[in-house]
């Protein structure tokens, strides 16, 4: 194997995680409550500007920056599940999706409002520069990416699997009632399914903004992955979107290099489809 | 609260919206309508050029006789009008041609512009300058590069803009100019995205270079807005071409600036075709990492003093921005309009048409650095034209070539960071 | 009989719109609100009767647009030429993705129509015959009357409208026949359907096909009023989005639905951006996101549901008059 295809592998891998990172907020609410959300994208967006702000203000690094925009993302997932989500949730699908696209204009241009439409970017290296390994080159902020995603993914699927508060709150998704009726108060567990959610997507945010560019839009790039990555993990499997993650990552760096990179979205949507076809539950979903 | 009262009252309010478009027309002042991306992707470009469009009235409508030959700078107001003011009616085209056609259209018959003035991409240029011709009314362009935009045997459509033909000549002299001072320009890589102005762009340099007999050795192209372009420069990376042309908005220029130093690789020449280079977020964000870059610009401040350097500090105290190729250009369109507006003398379409086409600026008397303004049959300036300018401190874009117009001499290898 | 009071009030408003309302803008405006309508209420066949959210249905609107335009930009034919074209590759098309899709539930469901139709736009936007990511140009200068290219919107008005009448009585129709009943025992319970005999999959699959021939016809429409299309304007996720938000917020599942929704969404968003666009701060967005989510929350099942609802309860007679149904709980 030529060695800059184990460079573009390893470069797939690394951003398979991301995508994963930022898909795992996402997977939990939409598997868990059924709940659609079109602001997901605009969620990792938030998550970037709070990482800059805290950049710009304090000087911080992620070592800063991540932690804020967790706590941040968190409070602001509780806000809209009681504002909106909860009204929402046992409507039909139409409704969540028409609440939640408001839901992203709203988000994303109240900070085009704040912010303007200008680029902005961390600056370089703020991780620390890139390591060489044996000719292999990989980016510290990547790294980190990387790392931090699949720690966060074993530590919702250990939460979801193996902690009492996992337990409540996958009995409040397989039934609302017979959860009250043991003495869960689903309002509860749903805000605090939502709270995690979001405080990872706003981790998700905070570190893809040491290696992408920040702009008020960019939930729109980044939300129609996730979206991708949820459906072919398993709607609400937390493992099923790691996979799918690195899964789409190595093949859009793949397809990228080898066939062309217009081609690569086209290949990752037709595999997709062929895949549902079939195995129309996803990667790890229960049917 | 009670719905079915909040339903009704939406219904009136949108009714009563209706009702109330439509504005008057006021004395002494002729409006000019603005079409422009205030939203979107590419925002960042409307706010910008609204920042250049509000200095360049105020050029306009107020004395500034330090800007010496500049035309309409020195008096107040529109002297062919009776120093009439221009005032100018921005619309989002929401970066959608159906959107820019409907502004298009509120603009001319609500808002009774003299002119239309727009519309940055070259699909929202096609559907409203469509409506602009059927209601008799002059539309400028002075930033859309796609060709197709002056051969439809529109009457009413002005171009100021030079468009990927010029340029592409300009590349293929500086290119071989670099060659004759010793560099290595034998294999050339295009990367450009897959949007219309990314592939026009990229066909007609590769074009001009197959002319030459010099066919470019790699084609790269890549979605825009991409999340990611490992594969892109590794494929560059695996070729090692001699010279890399970037045909790249702001978003993929700084995720290739950004890739291509953590994967350690620099092309000798990397020249970038405007767009994306010449945003002064990409510098912002990215400058340290791309010093010796190579962009081509028909904008270069003079020295302190100059009616160019006066321009660029008014704009930075207007925007807290850098002055850049994209909104220079835009500034100047703007010019060229107000001076056919005031040679005609009135507002009616008509004289204001022939005004444009009878315009004849020279050097002196503009801006940018055309070698002047003057338009074919078709709408398109034959002397608008560029330079080459390089990003030697990672700070500032300075002029290089060509020699006569150079403040330096270009340095050569790409030096990144 | 209320409800055909109703009808007729609706009915000399829209043909007196353009009379009483005779700018320009206005009639433009009013041509755009019976254009969206055509796409929402197409929408609304699988949508909202069938309860299949297809979230890719610009695939259908960009057959239409690209079959008018290529109609003239490729065989210097009037757009008009193009329509039955649009309608036989939408169909054609619907019933390729229908048939392994219609069956994923819900979600899944919407995730497919989504991929079907990034995949359409990329495929288009790499294809130099289609004109790639410069898309196609209709005619600029009108040759005749079937360029159908016209200064002043009163005849787009009136073609749409015509258009529109069409559309909702197809679906009239649609609903109150055999195929209608099955849709909704579908939507209601998709296995007690099928228990009960009906042939759930063959009716949701011509649902689509009639909905995507319709939505194509809609597309067609707009490429000719606007004389032009591009990967990004024909096919792009957006356009879906907004069909489905103008049927959701109208009424899904209601044959006024989507006219109600479009007729106030269409308004909003060019008034709002004629009025706050050009400001720069992104305004519109923050008002038009904030209406939609206000209606999301307290009028989940589409604003019309409020006015079915009251009937509803009107005609109870049993002592729960209000039974809130569509409201959040």
């Amino acid at each position: 194997m030529s060695f800059v295809l184990v460079q573009v592998i390893v470069g797939g891998l690394l951003l398979g995680a991301v995508y994963a990172l930022f898909s795992s907020g996402l997977t939990l609410v939409w598997g868990m409550m059924n709940i659609v959300n079109f602001a997901h994208g605009d969620f990792v967006m938030l998550g970037m500007y709070v990482a800059y702000v805290v950049y710009t203000l304090m000087g911080g690094g992620p070592i800063l920056g991540a932690p804020l925009a967790t706590l941040v993302l968190a409070t602001v997932g509780v806000v809209v599940y009681f504002a909106l989500i909860r009204g929402i949730m046992k409507g039909p699908m139409l409704a969540q999706i028409l609440g939640t696209f408001g839901l992203a204009l709203l988000l994303r241009y109240s900070v085009f409002w704040w912010f303007g439409a200008n680029f902005l970017s961390m600056p370089p290296n703020i991780v620390g520069g890139t390591y060489a390994f044996a000719g292999l080159r990989i980016e510290a902020s990547r790294l980190l990416a990387g790392v931090v995603a699949l720690l966060v993914t074993l530590g919702l699927h250990l939460l979801l699997t193996r902690t009492s508060l996992g337990s409540k709150m996958l009995a409040v998704a397989e039934d609302q009632t017979a959860a009250q009726l043991m003495g869960i108060r689903p309002d509860t567990m749903q805000a605090i399914a939502w709270a995690i959610a979001a405080g990872a997507t706003g981790l998700a945010g905070a570190l893809i903004a040491n290696f992408f560019y920040i702009v008020p839009t960019v939930g729109e790039t980044l939300g129609i992955v996730a979206f991708v990555t949820v459906s072919l993990g398993g709607f609400g499997s937390v493992p099923g979107a790691l996979v799918a993650g690195l899964l789409i990552g190595v093949i859009e760096s793949l397809s990228g290099y080898l066939i062309g990179a217009i081609y690569k979205d086209i290949v990752v949507y037709v595999l997709f489809l062929l895949f549902l076809s079939f195995r129309p539950q996803g990667l790890m979903g229960k049917m | 609260m009670n719905l079915k009262h909040v339903t009704g009252l939406l219904c009136a309010a949108a009714m009563s919206l209706v009702l109330a478009a439509g504005a008057q027309a006021e004395d002494k002042v002729v409006k000019i309508g603005v079409i422009l991306p205030m939203s979107g992707g590419t925002a960042s470009i409307g706010a910008h050029a609204k920042a250049a469009l509000e200095v360049a009235t105020d050029i306009v409508n107020n004395a500034h006789p330090e800007l010496g030959n500049l035309p309409l700078a020195k008096n107040a107001g529109l002297a062919g009008l009776g120093g009439a003011k221009i005032e100018v009616v921005i619309a989002d085209n929401q970066g959608n041609p159906a959107t820019g056609q409907n502004q298009a259209l509120r603009l001319i018959t609500e808002d009774k512009v003299a002119a239309v003035f727009g519309a940055y991409q070259s699909g929202i240029t096609l559907t409203s300058s469509a409506i602009a011709e059927k209601y008799g009314i002059p539309y400028l362009n002075s930033e859309s590069v796609a060709a197709n935009l002056t051969e439809r045997g529109f009457k009413w459509f002005f171009r100021t803009t030079p468009i990927a033909t010029d340029f592409a000549k300009a590349y293929v002299d500086f290119l071989a100019d670099m060659k004759a001072a010793g560099a290595k320009t034998d294999a050339i890589a295009l990367v450009h995205d897959n949007t219309e102005y990314g592939t026009s762009v990229a066909n007609t340099i590769a074009g001009a270079f197959k002319e030459k007999g010099q066919p470019v050795a790699l084609d790269v192209a890549y979605p825009v807005n991409a999340t990611d372009v490992q594969g892109q420069v590794l494929q560059l990376k695996d070729k090692k071409p001699d010279v890399i042309i970037m045909i790249s908005y702001t978003s993929d220029a700084i995720l290739f600036a950004k890739t291509m130093q953590s994967l350690d690789y620099k092309p000798a020449i990397l020249l970038a075709d405007d767009a994306g280079y010449s945003d002064p977020s990409f510098i912002k964000a990215v400058g340290k990492i791309s010093q010796g870059v190579f962009n081509r610009s028909s904008w270069a401040v003079g020295p302190s003093g100059s009616p160019s350097a006066i321009i660029a500090d008014m704009y930075k105290k207007k925007s807290g921005e850098e002055m850049d190729d994209t909104v220079g250009r835009q500034m100047q369109g703007f010019f060229v309009l107000a001076d056919a507006i005031d040679r005609a003398g009135s507002t009616d379409p008509a004289k204001i048409q022939a005004a444009l086409k009878a315009t004849d600026l020279k050097p002196e008397q503009l801006m940018m650095g055309y070698k002047g303004v003057k338009f074919d049959d078709k709408g398109q300036n034959v002397l608008a034209s560029g330079l080459i300018i390089q990003l030697q401190d990672g700070e500032n874009y300075t002029a290089v070539w060509p020699k006569a117009n150079a403040e330096k001499p270009p340095v050569l290898p790409y030096k990144g960071w | 009989m209320r409800r055909w009071i109703w009808l007729s009030v609706v009915a000399v408003f829209a043909i007196a719109y353009p009379l009483l309302l005779s700018s320009p803008f206005q009639q433009r405006l009013g041509a755009l609100v019976l254009l969206y309508a055509i796409a929402a209420s197409a929408w609304n066949i699988v949508g909202g009767y069938a309860g299949q959210v297809s979230v890719g249905h610009v695939v259908f609107f960009g057959c239409g647009a690209y079959a008018a335009m290529g109609s003239y930009a490729k065989f210097g034919l009037s757009p008009l030429f193009g329509i039955p074209g649009g309608i036989v590759i939408a169909v054609g098309l619907a019933a390729i993705i229908g048939v392994p899709t219609l069956r994923l539930s819900g979600h899944y469901f919407s995730m497919a129509t989504i991929a079907v139709a990034e995949t359409m736009r990329l495929i288009v936007t790499n294809t130099d015959w289609l004109g790639a990511a410069v898309g196609l140009s209709g005619p600029t200068v009108p040759r005749n009357i079937f360029d159908l290219s016209f200064l002043s919107s009163l005849p787009y008005y009136y073609l749409f409208l015509f258009v529109l009448v069409i559309t909702l009585f197809i679906t009239w129709w649609m609903t109150n026949s055999r195929m209608g009943f099955y849709l909704r025992a579908i939507k209601d319970s998709e296995r007690a359907a099928r228990s009960l005999g009906a042939p759930a999959s063959r009716t949701k699959l011509y649902a689509y096909m009639l909905s995507a021939a319709l939505t194509s016809v809609a597309g067609a429409l707009y490429a000719m009023m606007f004389g032009f299309v591009d990967p990004e304007s024909g096919l792009g996720i957006l356009i879906s989005v907004k069909i489905l938000i103008m049927a959701a917020l109208g009424g899904a599942g209601l044959l006024f639905g989507p006219l109600v929704g479009a007729a106030i969404l269409v308004p909003l968003e060019e008034i709002s951006n004629s009025w706050l666009g050009g400001k720069g701060a992104g305004l519109t967005f923050v008002v038009y996101g904030a209406i939609i989510v206000l209606i999301a929350r307290f009028q989940p099942g589409g604003l019309l549901s409020l006015f079915t609802q009251r009937r509803k309860s009107k005609s109870d007679t049993e002592s729960k008059s209000d039974t809130g149904a569509g409201h959040a709980p």
